[in-house]
């Protein structure tokens, strides 16, 4: 008995505790999240730079302010850049982060696991930009990399294999987060949180999670099989020798599809628990919003050939992908109906994370509404491959996307940090950005129209043209400055920030019950979950002991 | 500032910021607010098409937006405590039963339109008066269009048509993806190899109409445009005499398949620089470069694609032709 008490030895804990090694180590939930959300927004820098070179080389026409290639990289490695690196890795940190505080759990199901799907990922985006200084330069052939543009002969290089090579990490990272994320949403739920009672944030993560299940095999497929055309000598997609170009596209989009509602479920889930707390109100309809996440990632995988009305398809298939793509507004309306009727009466704090919300109702509905167009097949033929759609698409990733990722920076940040962001800042990063955003892409719905197609270098039109073009590479300036406001405002508060104390906002979910920042093993004591609103029932009771006492 | 000034300066705002758009629109003619003037009867589809979504649309535009800031004003916090709940309403059936109907209805609307519209964007009319359409087979090629008139005729980068004679388009691609869009004449069909794509159309008016690339397809994706000549019947006919010519077809290869990178003189722009080149005047050196394009990485990176890929004899030759006695220059002296 004596022997088996003696404790193990210390030493790997000794050195693990150093400030790095501490943070390499770790297998805490929240580190883990916090390494994830950190990460990303350095990609995003990243990929914000980026698109900034673009839009200084569209400013004017017949620029030559870089080179053709050098263009054809940096939309290629931005747009790769956003989906992978960016929005999705985001939200897997922050669904890392709060997922298992709104559920009440100790930790996520699997913590090595989680470590691991992070250094997946870090290693991965680490070699998409390292691979600028491969052979002949990055990827060039587009953030889906149709071949046979991507094939070896039409690309030689390496940039692209690399290109293929960190998307698999990436991928590997989040089939891994998916599975762990799965798991502990159905198994460490808190005691009484049934499924109608778990917050509208983890019902998205839970959609998230299964997309990713489903989408991110076939894509890694596609690029296995892309991989083995550029360096086996096999011919998947290589017609001539009997492979089929179109298969690729099929592939791409059946992944493509579902991660459009795999970036745009959790910034609509932020929304969700955001808006009822800044109305002072419960959420309308929560079932609706539960059941419209359900069903918006069911049709998801239904529409991926609406990427694809000019190849040629039959026309029963342009058909079905029309009305498919179509039905798939329901649900989104609905959700966005229910957000605006949850205002209705309320007692509406425009505080900056609520700004964040509201300006993702004004710009996604743009972005809905231009789908629409998008859906109709011949109305496509028209603008498919435009700056409509580079417009459209914006609307939608940035629109909706981004405005999640800062309204949840905004609301989760007092809880992950202990400080809140300056109010007064957050609103002049908020105007910048929202005025920046629409100056930079409401323009290029014109251009598309007016026949400006996507991935041009350069352009020699003049009037119209230039002045549309013009107005989105100021805007595209504005939004910088904006985000430079942001930094200012992390660096402001990091040291002299407010406390925030456990619950800044009188919020109604798990996470804001313990305190800012949460201890390690987050809970002492998690209360009986009796609603969707466990915190809001908790003051109710102390309330009503306090009238009784 | 009181709110109410407060008020009225943003209304004042807003009214300014619609004035100036619609000043803009007014300005701009149709300045992008639909697609382009459609000048054949597949294209007009699409544009009746867009604007009746664009109506449907925008009353939904208004009605939400409206909803939201007029929500967002009237029940702001105006100093009350954040502990002052709203009223708790947990959801309402029947309104969200009514506004799940309401857009299934609308859509409902647009999807019958398009179908009812489709026939006449889709199907290449029979054209019995005309004895039928006319079929241009169309090439696309890294970085250039080329047209195949049926008597056999080809030229690059232009198409020359009559006015008012439906115009059956078939588009195939030597290499790799690509998408024929001539906007004012009707929307995109990729150019995909080993796929054939089929599309029309019936230009109403003579003129220029600009067609470009729209699917990205490499380094020149942007200098891949099409200019369709619509014209009167004798100067189809006579077009299609001139260029049977081989130095006026060999002068289209040139501008089109070659000289976008090696420069109008050969001398070199983004390509090297080819004037001085023996090769231009060696038959099987020539060939082979044209059908099989060139893929190194070392000593230095260079691409060339396959651009004579599938090109007839007649091509060829006037691509000779026109090299011997326009482009080259000799090789170098003193070397």
């Amino acid at each position: 008995m004596a022997a088996r008490a003696e404790a193990p030895p210390r030493y790997r804990e000794d050195w693990r505790r150093g400030r790095v090694a501490s943070w390499v180590t770790t297998v805490d939930h929240k580190r883990i999240g916090i390494l994830y959300m950190v990460t990303s927004l350095v990609f995003f820098g990243a990929g914000g730079l980026l698109a900034l070179v673009i839009r200084a080389q569209l400013a004017t026409p017949d620029e030559h302010f870089i080179t053709r290639n050098a263009y054809n990289e940096l939309f290629t490695i931005h747009g790769t850049t956003m989906i992978f690196l960016f929005i999705v890795p985001f939200w897997a940190g922050l669904a890392n982060f709060v997922v298992p505080l709104m559920i009440g759990a100790r930790d996520m199901a699997f913590p090595r696991l989680n470590a691991a799907s992070y250094w997946f990922f870090l290693f991965g985006g680490a070699g998409m930009f390292l691979s600028f200084f491969a052979s002949g330069g990055a990827a060039k052939a587009g953030w889906y990399s149709y071949p046979p543009l991507s094939e070896k002969f039409y690309s030689p290089g390496t940039g692209q294999d690399i290109w293929i090579l960190s998307l698999h990490l990436v991928a590997i990272s989040s089939v891994l987060g998916a599975i762990n994320f799965l798991c502990t949403i159905h198994n460490m739920r808190a005691a009484g949180m049934s499924w109608m009672r778990i917050p509208l944030f983890v019902w998205a993560v839970e959609i998230y999670s299964i997309l990713l299940l489903l989408a991110i095999p076939v894509i890694s497929t596609a690029l296995t099989f892309l991989l083995l055309d550029r360096q086996v000598g096999t011919h998947f997609f290589d017609p001539s020798n009997g492979g089929s170009a179109v298969l690729y596209q099929h592939l791409f989009w059946f992944f493509g599809h579902p991660e459009v509602y795999i970036i745009i479920l959790p910034a609509m889930g932020v929304l969700s628990e955001v808006i009822p707390v800044f109305s002072r109100k419960p959420i309308f309809g929560y079932k609706a919003i539960a059941f419209s996440t359900v069903a918006i990632g069911f049709y998801s995988m239904l529409v991926w050939a609406h990427h694809m009305f000019s190849v040629g398809l039959p026309n029963f298939l342009n058909v079905f992908f029309m009305l498919s793509s179509m039905v798939i507004a329901v649900p989104t309306g609905v959700k966005i109906f229910n957000w605006i009727a949850t205002t209705w009466r309320g007692n509406l704090i425009l505080d900056t994370p609520m700004l964040w919300a509201l300006g993702f109702l004004c710009v996604f509905t743009i972005g809905g509404l231009s789908g629409i167009f998008l859906a109709a097949f011949p109305v496509d033929w028209q603008v498919t491959d435009t700056y409509y759609v580079v417009a459209h698409m914006h609307y939608v990733m940035f629109g909706g996307g981004v405005f999640g990722v800062f309204a949840a920076l905004f609301y989760w940040w007092p809880k992950i940090f202990g400080r809140l962001l300056d109010e007064r800042l957050g609103k002049m990063q908020f105007w910048l950005v929202f005025i920046g955003f629409n100056l930079t892409f409401f323009p290029q719905h014109m251009l598309g129209l007016m026949g400006m197609p996507r991935r041009n270098f350069t352009y020699s039109h003049h009037g119209l043209w230039e002045t549309y073009n013009l107005m989105s590479s100021i805007g595209s300036g504005i939004m910088a400055i904006g985000f430079l406001v942001f930094a200012a405002n992390v660096v402001k508060t990091s040291r002299s920030g407010p406390r925030a104390g456990n619950d800044p906002w009188i919020a109604d979910t798990l996470e804001w019950y313990t305190t800012s920042p949460p201890p390690e093993h987050n809970f002492d004591r998690v209360p009986y979950v009796t609603s969707a609103r466990p915190l809001r029932d908790l003051r109710r009771r102390l309330a009503q002991a306090d009238a009784v006492g | 500032m009181p709110v109410s000034v407060r008020r009225r300066a943003l209304v004042l705002l807003l009214a300014l910021g619609a004035a100036l758009a619609l000043a803009g629109a007014a300005y701009a003619g149709n300045g992008g607010f639909a697609p382009a003037t459609p000048h054949s009867p597949n294209a007009s589809g699409i544009n009746d098409s867009y604007k009746l979504i664009a109506l449907f649309t925008g009353i939904i535009f208004v009605i939400v937006e409206g909803a939201l800031i007029w929500f967002i004003f009237r029940y702001r916090n105006r100093g009350r405590p954040r502990t002052a709940e709203g009223p708790q309403i947990y959801a309402h059936t029947r309104l969200e039963l009514m506004w799940t109907a309401a857009p299934v209805l609308i859509l409902a609307v647009i999807a019958a339109f398009v179908f009812y519209k489709l026939p006449g964007i889709k199907n290449v009319p029979a054209a019995k008066a005309q004895g039928g359409p006319l079929v241009i087979r169309v090439e696309a090629h890294q970085f250039y269009w080329q047209f195949t008139y049926p008597d056999g005729a080809t030229s690059i980068d232009e198409l020359h048509v009559p006015a008012n004679r439906v115009v059956r388009v078939d588009i195939h691609s030597e290499d790799v993806d690509h998408s024929w869009w001539v906007p004012e004449l009707g929307g995109k069909f990729d150019a995909i190899p080993g796929v054939t794509n089929h599309t029309w159309f019936k230009a109403n008016r003579m003129g220029t109409y600009r067609g470009q690339c729209g699917e990205f397809c490499g380094v020149f994706h942007a200098e891949m445009t099409a200019r369709v000549v619509v014209e009167s019947d004798a100067a189809y006919r006579s077009y299609l005499a001139s260029v049977r010519d081989p130095l006026i077809l060999g002068g289209q290869e040139w501008r089109g398949v070659c000289a976008k990178c090696h420069g109008l003189s050969g001398r070199g722009g983004y390509g090297p620089n080819i004037a001085v080149n023996a090769v231009l005047v060696e038959h099987a050196g020539l060939l082979r470069i044209l059908e099989h394009g060139q893929n190194q990485l070392r000593p230095v990176s260079s691409y060339m694609p396959p651009v004579g890929r599938g090109w007839t004899d007649a091509q060829v030759k006037a691509l000779e032709a026109y090299l011997k006695t326009r482009v080259y220059k000799g090789a170098p002296s003193g070397g």
